[in-house]
């Protein structure tokens, strides 16, 4: 990053006015983009996949973030390990595919070959002076979470991952993601920066009009509502969705199982948020008709009516986890205006299709919800290119979590600036 | 006194000398002192050939007893890269040796034998390898060796003798005949000064000595514990044709041997560096007919080219592949990289592989040619 670019970034960080959305560069600039891989994706935990997305030994899955190309793999002894996707020969990448079964890691290009603990193990015609030992694969943190995988590129990755594992564990563990299998998996291209995607999945406000199909399972007053607009009707409803989250919490606890709100969305390096939300109608999970999807429940679960687990993670995965199935969401930036959100669907691993679940219904919600999001996010992308954009207010009812979300991202990469300047300073 | 020019170049040979016995010398650095000058040629039976070299400037050879190298030859036009292990020890420094058998026919061997002559220079790389008992030491060792794979045994042997290491080794040669084992008054003086060094030779046919007192046919179980009864407390180290080791790892599987004591050396490196018709034949020569067992031949068909060629029981497909002239994809040779993958479409092999192919991909009929040795025909998709 160019002073010049940093100063410009500094000053717009600093005259962010809370509350409000973004100024527009933050949305459109490359620089700007260049300094959100650097600092918020080079620098923190990113949300890349789960456990089951490499099950057996040999399995390797290749994340792309930014210029960045990461294998994830499953080692001999099941453990889950992360390189840099890159051959310390002459560079070439060494997985091609994003999913794939290798013996050992070995560059195509040269057949330099490297053990699934990234040793060198072979490179042919190097001579009697090469050490092996000084070629290995370059290591990339990696942390499980209950089955979630993170990945951070930096050198010394934030620590309070941990706060995060040990809150988060409770709620996720009971869906036992190590005994599923990702039965679908969607990417799609949003037109629009990956904040936009963010800020986007941060709010129901926009729910009820445009998620026909969501707002079936889903009470879009659970993410807030201003209650002088309400009215009777409203009113009703909302005394029942609080009547539902009682229920639901107490249900929950009694099966030892997390449920109540847990939100370290903005206070921390390693921001996240949990909260089991109620499902309406058969109350069991997020599909068309509220009933679950898939016959064989998750882990040791043997009540449907769990409603659904939304877990948030900043800067960029949410996870819906149901008593039948998981939804889990990765979004990685491709430009300032591109952004891949990666959708997996799982079920438990000895489900079979046509006999325990059904795919077509298993996805139907969240297949057509990402089409809509995605569209939208394509709108307020095409508006933040305008010159008559402005940042505009977050209703205080609605968007908190939006609010949250864009304090922390302004925070880290403030913090990161500040840091920048005291070490500029030293020097 | 008549004066010529001869005794004053005796004086200046003689200088050179004293340099090199009186003055410490620096060690081969074989990054740069990566050309090997021909000192002499000896005859160490009437067709198995020692070749001497030097570096181009007086140099002190280190390396480990075991390790091979691996010479440029400049043979027809082109260059053909062909691996030797060391026959000299590491305490003769100055020098460094190979020694090498004609074998009828073969390109490399016999242009080593008619072609290779004092002055005449090398281009080397090494040393390499990692079969030695430097990095794996014992109080007993058993030095098993086939033909020409006498070689890297020999320069352990040397080592210890030289140092008067008073080993307990024993070491046990199978040739083809007494006029065919290579070393034998050297290694008869080793066991002289050693007194925990023994030798015995195992000779398939006797016609060439008519006192002969040594095992006569090819090495058994029975025959080895004789010659080692305390075989079960020794460190193995075995070298010779592929046929050889596989029959002294049956011997050994069957007598119960600990094989993380199983030490061996394969020639199959020197015979996959390039598709020379004589390539294993170079390094190791098969003077010791292979069990029947062992020496089956099955047929090997690739499906894609329609070739067809033979394979023995001891000889990977890869292998067998090069020397008849075909080129397959490969790199490792050791059952590593996995770049030899290929489907198996029918038969069966024996596959000792080094972890580059899956339990699933071998379940689905994947192989690797490399390390896979025909049980019956084959027929693989390439």
């Amino acid at each position: 990053m160019s002073t010049m670019v940093a100063s410009s970034l500094e000053s717009l960080l600093r005259r962010r006015k809370p509350g409000y959305s973004l100024e527009a560069p933050f949305y459109t600039s490359g620089e700007i983009f260049e300094a959100d891989l650097d600092i918020i994706f080079r620098r923190h935990w990113i949300y890349v996949g789960v456990e089951p997305d490499v099950p057996e030994p040999g399995d390797c899955m290749v994340v792309d973030i930014g210029t960045a190309s990461v294998i994830i793999a499953r080692d001999d002894d099941m453990g889950l390990r992360a390189f840099h996707n890159v051959c310390r020969h002459r560079g070439a990448r060494l997985v091609l595919d994003e999913k794939t079964t290798v013996g050992n890691i070995v560059c195509r290009y040269h057949q330099w070959t490297y053990g699934l603990d990234g040793s060198l193990l072979f490179a042919e015609h190097m001579g009697p002076g090469f050490d092996t030992a000084c070629h290995g694969l370059k290591k990339v943190h990696l942390r499980n979470v209950a089955g979630l995988i993170f990945i951070c590129l930096a050198a010394e990755p934030p620590a309070d991952i941990e706060d995060m594992a040990r809150d988060l564990e409770p709620y996720i563990a009971p869906h036992d993601i190590t005994n599923t299998k990702v039965v679908q998996q969607i990417d799609l291209v949003e037109e629009g920066n990956w904040k936009l995607t963010m800020e986007n999945n941060r709010e129901c406000y926009h729910c009820s009009v445009n998620h026909p199909e969501l707002t079936i399972p889903l009470f879009a007053y659970g993410f807030g509502y201003a209650p002088d607009e309400v009215d009777d009707v409203g009113r009703e409803q909302i005394a029942r969705y609080d009547g539902l989250v009682r229920d639901l919490e107490a249900r929950c606890e009694a099966r030892g199982i997390g449920a109540r709100e847990i939100d370290h969305l903005d206070d921390r390096v390693t921001g996240y948020r949990a909260q089991r939300l109620p499902i309406d109608q058969h109350g069991e999970s997020q599909t068309m008709n509220t009933q679950v999807a898939c016959k064989k429940l998750l882990g040791g679960l043997n009540d449907a009516k769990l409603g659904g687990l939304s877990v948030w993670t900043q800067p960029n995965s949410w996870h819906h986890f149901m008593s039948d199935h998981i939804v889990t969401f990765s979004v990685l930036p491709l430009s300032p205006e591109r952004t891949l959100l990666r959708t997996k669907w799982l079920v438990h691993k000895d489900a079979v299709e046509g006999v325990d679940y059904d795919l077509r219904n298993l996805i139907s919600v969240w297949a057509a919800t990402n089409n809509q999001d995605g569209e939208l996010v394509g709108y307020a992308q095409s508006g933040a290119r305008s010159p008559a954009y402005e940042p505009g207010p977050y209703s205080v009812h609605t968007e908190m979590l939006v609010e949250k979300f864009t304090n922390w991202y302004v925070g880290r990469m403030s913090a990161h600036n500040a840091a920048r300047a005291a070490g500029d300073g030293a020097r | 006194m008549l004066m010529t020019d001869a005794p004053v170049l005796e004086i200046s040979a003689e200088d050179a000398l004293a340099s090199q016995v009186t003055r410490e010398l620096p060690g081969w650095n074989p990054e740069i002192d990566d050309v090997l000058v021909c000192r002499q040629v000896r005859d160490e039976t009437h067709d198995v050939r020692t070749f001497v070299f030097s570096a181009r400037e007086p140099r002190l050879f280190r390396y480990k007893p075991g390790q091979f190298i691996t010479l440029d030859l400049p043979i027809g036009g082109q260059v053909i890269n062909r691996c030797y292990t060391i026959s000299s020890a590491p305490t003769r420094g100055h020098l460094i040796s190979i020694t090498v058998k004609r074998v009828p026919g073969g390109v490399v061997s016999n242009w080593l034998h008619d072609t290779l002559k004092p002055g005449m220079e090398l281009r080397a790389v090494g040393p390499l390898g990692d079969f030695t008992t430097i990095d794996h030491p014992a109080p007993k060792f058993l030095f098993l060796s086939g033909g020409s794979g006498i070689t890297p045994l020999m320069s352990m042997a040397r080592t210890y003798h030289d140092l008067a290491q008073d080993r307990d080794i024993v070491f046990v040669h199978s040739a083809r005949s007494p006029a065919d084992i290579i070393f034998r008054t050297e290694l008869d003086l080793m066991a002289r000064n050693l007194p925990r060094f023994s030798t015995a030779y195992v000779c398939e046919t006797t016609d060439t000595e008519r006192a002969w007192s040594g095992f006569r046919g090819r090495l058994t179980l029975p025959m080895l514990r004789l010659i080692a009864p305390d075989l079960e407390e020794r460190t193995v180290f075995t070298c010779g044709p592929a046929p050889y080791m596989a029959a002294v790892r049956a011997m050994l599987a069957e007598a119960g041997f600990d094989m993380r004591r199983y030490h061996e050396e394969s020639f199959d490196f020197a015979a996959l560096a390039e598709a020379q018709p004589d390539a294993a034949a170079a390094s190791a020569v098969v003077p010791v007919p292979p069990p029947a067992a062992v020496a089956r031949t099955f047929r090997v068909e690739f499906a894609k080219t329609g070739r067809v060629i033979e394979c023995d029981a001891g000889t990977s497909i890869l292998s067998a592949a090069r020397m008849a002239g075909m080129r397959l994809p490969s790199s490792c040779t050791k059952g590593l990289c996995g770049t030899c993958k290929s489907k198996l479409v029918a038969g069966t092999v024996d596959m000792k592989h080094g972890g580059g192919i899956r339990q699933r991909e071998i379940d689905a009929g994947q192989v690797l040619l490399c390390c896979s040795k025909p049980t019956s025909d084959v027929v693989v998709d390439r």
